[in-house]
């Protein structure tokens, strides 16, 4: 059975050897100043071209622009034509079509979002590409985070390609007992019932089970827990972590300051 | 010595009005191998459940009476204190991976990292426990990429790493082919001749028969025939409990009316007795003829 | 208390289980629907379970980490709408808290309310993060309304209500329909199903 496909691209690069918090506090100190520091599209740009250089030393700056542009693409056609075209703000004219404008005001509005998407999309992504989800939690858990939460974070992606094909198994069951998936609109929706209960039923039925092998595992033994594989964390990686909340928090503060002051 | 001690088990699931457990009494010993045979809705899931701590502490419901493991009171303890002690192993197989480990090596090491083993100590019994069960070589491969049988392998090694002194198994090969049975069954023999103390609830008879110290019979919920698996197996209450007769047992019941089973002998519950029995009679019907 | 304590003591580890299935039922459950080509993505119907099983605040932790791990699975960009998957759930929970999930028409009430309470959070979302466009269908709506001379707020006001208005009140049927129909005995394993069932 397949497992999840998941972000992750296996590698040995410098980005990948990183520990997991080094990645995940730059991602979070990076959308921190995308989204709230001051000056507009500088706040993003410079994270996002900083993430972009670090990708590329690590070799890994095409497979991120290709999910990028698989992700952002449609979006962003969407968001030039509806601000372009009918954002009613727009003042300066730039083009005429006809009945339509192209606005100034409207394009400016909508590159401010693609930066800034593109910017955030880029940080994350470097978390997530060179990133193994088990690994991330492991470092989630070293810092305290409880181990039921770790478990609601880590199982899914694992029960996911059984569920995928359970669900495959229930509709090919019941398009060959005739469920009506073609009709008209009320057809369709009174075929949803039969199509997802007995998915979510078989489901729920094995929810006990899996409770009680956690329980005899020792999931909730009383004393501390331990692991079985050790992530590597060095001092200058702690000290970039807090120097990246102290730069976050100082450009979010000034970032409140600047709007605060009229900036947009 | 009892490492099970049961007394006047009463149990009932919330929300239901009939107890699912009625009365239940017995003592196991260390090292044995028994088996617990019934039909569906017999008990014998809820029996394991309450054997292994988690009734009552997580089901709730009413228990009445007392059961202690390994002199721990199932009442007193949490399923967490008796993870060390008591392995539980279930009918589906992929339904007790944790969901959290993406290597079998790993999986098994998930009991041990939750008990707080430290690290210099899980190697080995991570490899132990793989030996045991004959998944040494599969270590790196992903868990759901096992086949039902392997699974199944799987989760009684996690639980063998824990080095329980008691191991329950709820229907362990119900879901599995022939061969992963076969499997599962061969690992249960080598525990119990290792001073493992085994209760298994199980459908295969000609196995039972062949390997259980003991057999306990329920029906709706009581213990209707306890003792050797000849007794239970040719009692003519066993069908009370949904269970017909292996055929050996039938097939000597048909032949004491034809004069080939003597009404003396008991009735056979495998092959070798069955042969034995037959014989017998053969011997003493031919010497009879020669006189 | 502590946050680790005090999460033991509100999920055990059989709601812990729930709420895993709540979370990959709301990933995988939108394939199945995507067959039957109706404007529903049914993706919070694990949540809205969750919900009505073991509370609101189970419910808003599964809606929460279903965008957080989507965000890892295959978009980043759903870890930004992971507050509002989080109210859906601690809405229904309430919903359910307060007796609206006890009949068909009370579980459609409850969906409307399910849908403002998201509207709350997911507006300024997606007017801030995502210049109000999302990339989908209802992006003509809003379109539609900027060009008729709104402005992008009440239009995106407009579009999120009636994009989610029924699906959530569909979630909602469905949800109330399973809980009704689960075996007694499995109900039984969570106190909270009694505010559905009875």
């Amino acid at each position: 059975m397949p497992t999840t496909p998941t972000l992750y691209l296996p590698g040995t690069s410098y980005l990948h050897r990183l520990h997991p918090l080094s990645k995940l506090v730059f991602s979070l100190a990076s959308a921190v100043i995308i989204f709230g520091g001051p000056g507009g599209w500088v706040s993003a740009f410079f994270p996002g071209l900083f993430a972009m250089l670090l990708l590329w030393r690590a070799g890994l700056v095409g497979e991120v622009t290709r999910t990028i542009l698989r992700l952002l693409t449609p979006f962003a056609v969407v968001l030039f034509l509806i601000h372009g075209f009918v954002n009613p703000q727009n003042q300066t004219i730039l083009l005429r079509l006809g009945p339509v404008a192209l606005g100034q005001e409207g394009l400016n509005f909508a590159s401010l979002i693609v930066i800034r998407l593109t910017a955030a999309l880029t940080a994350s992504l470097l978390l997530m590409v060179s990133t193994h989800p088990s690994d991330l939690i492991q470092s989630l858990v070293e810092i305290g985070l409880p181990h039921r939460l770790a478990y609601l974070l880590g199982s899914p992606l694992l029960m996911l390609p059984q569920m995928v094909a359970r669900v495959q198994v229930i509709q090919s069951v019941q398009q060959a007992r005739g469920l009506e998936t073609q009709g008209n609109f009320f057809q369709r929706v009174r075929a949803l019932f039969p199509l997802v209960a007995p998915l979510v039923f078989s489901v729920l039925v094995d929810v006990e089970d899996r409770s009680l092998a956690l329980e005899v595992r020792g999931f909730n033994a009383p004393n501390q827990k331990t692991s079985l594989t050790e992530l590597v964390d060095t001092r200058e990686q702690r000290a970039a972590r807090w120097i990246m909340i102290v730069l976050a928090g100082f450009l979010l503060i000034a970032g409140i300051g600047w709007r605060m002051h009229g900036g947009h | 010595m009892a490492v099970i001690n049961v007394q006047g088990l009463t149990y009932t699931y919330p929300g239901s009005t009939s107890p699912a457990l009625k009365d239940i009494n017995f003592q196991i010993e260390s090292g044995q191998l028994v088996a617990v045979i019934g039909g569906n809705e017999a008990g014998k899931s809820t029996l394991c459940l309450a054997l292994s701590g988690l009734i009552p502490a997580l089901f709730h419901g009413q228990m009445q009476g007392m059961v202690t493991v390994c002199g721990m009171d199932t009442q007193q303890y949490s399923p967490g204190q008796f993870a060390g002690q008591v392995g539980l192993v279930l009918q589906n197989p992929a339904n007790q991976l944790s969901g959290m480990r993406y290597t079998v090596y790993e999986e098994v090491a998930f009991g041990l990292e939750n008990l707080g083993i430290s690290r210099v100590e899980m190697p080995a019994r991570i490899e132990n426990a793989l030996e045991q069960v004959g998944l040494a070589e599969l270590c790196d491969r992903s868990p759901y990429a096992l086949s039902g049988g392997q699974q199944q392998r799987l989760a009684l090694a996690s639980v063998l790493a824990l080095t329980p002194s008691v191991l329950l198994l709820d229907e362990p090969t119900a879901m599995l082919d022939p061969q992963g049975s076969q499997d599962v069954f061969e690992i249960i023999q080598k525990l119990v001749q290792a001073g493992t103390t085994v209760v298994i609830a199980e459908h295969h008879l000609e196995w039972i028969a062949r390997y259980a110290d003991r057999i306990i019979a329920l029906a709706h919920g009581e213990v209707i025939l306890d003792g050797s698996p000849r007794e239970v197996l040719t009692s003519s209450r066993i069908q009370e409990a949904g269970i017909n007769w292996l055929r050996y047992t039938q097939a000597a019941h048909l032949g004491i009316a034809r004069g080939l089973w003597s009404p003396n002998t008991e009735l056979p519950i495998t092959l070798e007795q069955t042969l034995a029995g037959f014989r017998q009679m053969g011997t003493t019907s031919s010497t009879r003829q020669e006189t | 208390m502590s946050l680790k304590e005090q999460l033991k003591k509100d999920f055990s580890t059989i709601t812990l289980a729930l709420m895993a299935v709540g979370i990959v039922l709301n990933i995988a459950l939108g394939q199945v629907v995507s067959l039957l080509k109706l404007p529903i993505f049914l993706d919070s119907i694990g949540t809205v379970l969750v919900a009505l099983l073991a509370g609101p605040w189970a419910g808003g932790l599964t809606g929460l980490l279903t965008n957080l791990i989507w965000g890892m699975l295959t978009d980043p960009v759903a870890a930004a709408f992971a507050p509002v998957a989080m109210v859906i759930g601690i809405a229904a929970g309430l919903c359910a808290k307060y007796g609206l999930f006890k009949k068909w028409w009370q579980a459609i009430i409850s969906g409307v309310i399910i849908t403002i309470a998201l509207s709350i959070i997911a507006i300024p979302i997606r007017v801030y993060m995502f210049g109000g466009v999302t990339g989908s269908g209802a992006d003509f709506i809003t379109a539609y309304l900027m060009a008729t001379g709104r402005d992008l707020f009440s239009s995106v006001v407009i579009t999120v209500i009636t994009d989610n208005l029924i699906d959530k009140v569909v979630t909602a049927l469905l949800a109330w329909g399973i809980v009704k129909g689960l075996p007694k005995r499995f109900a039984s394993r969570f106190p909270r199903a009694n505010s559905v069932t009875e």
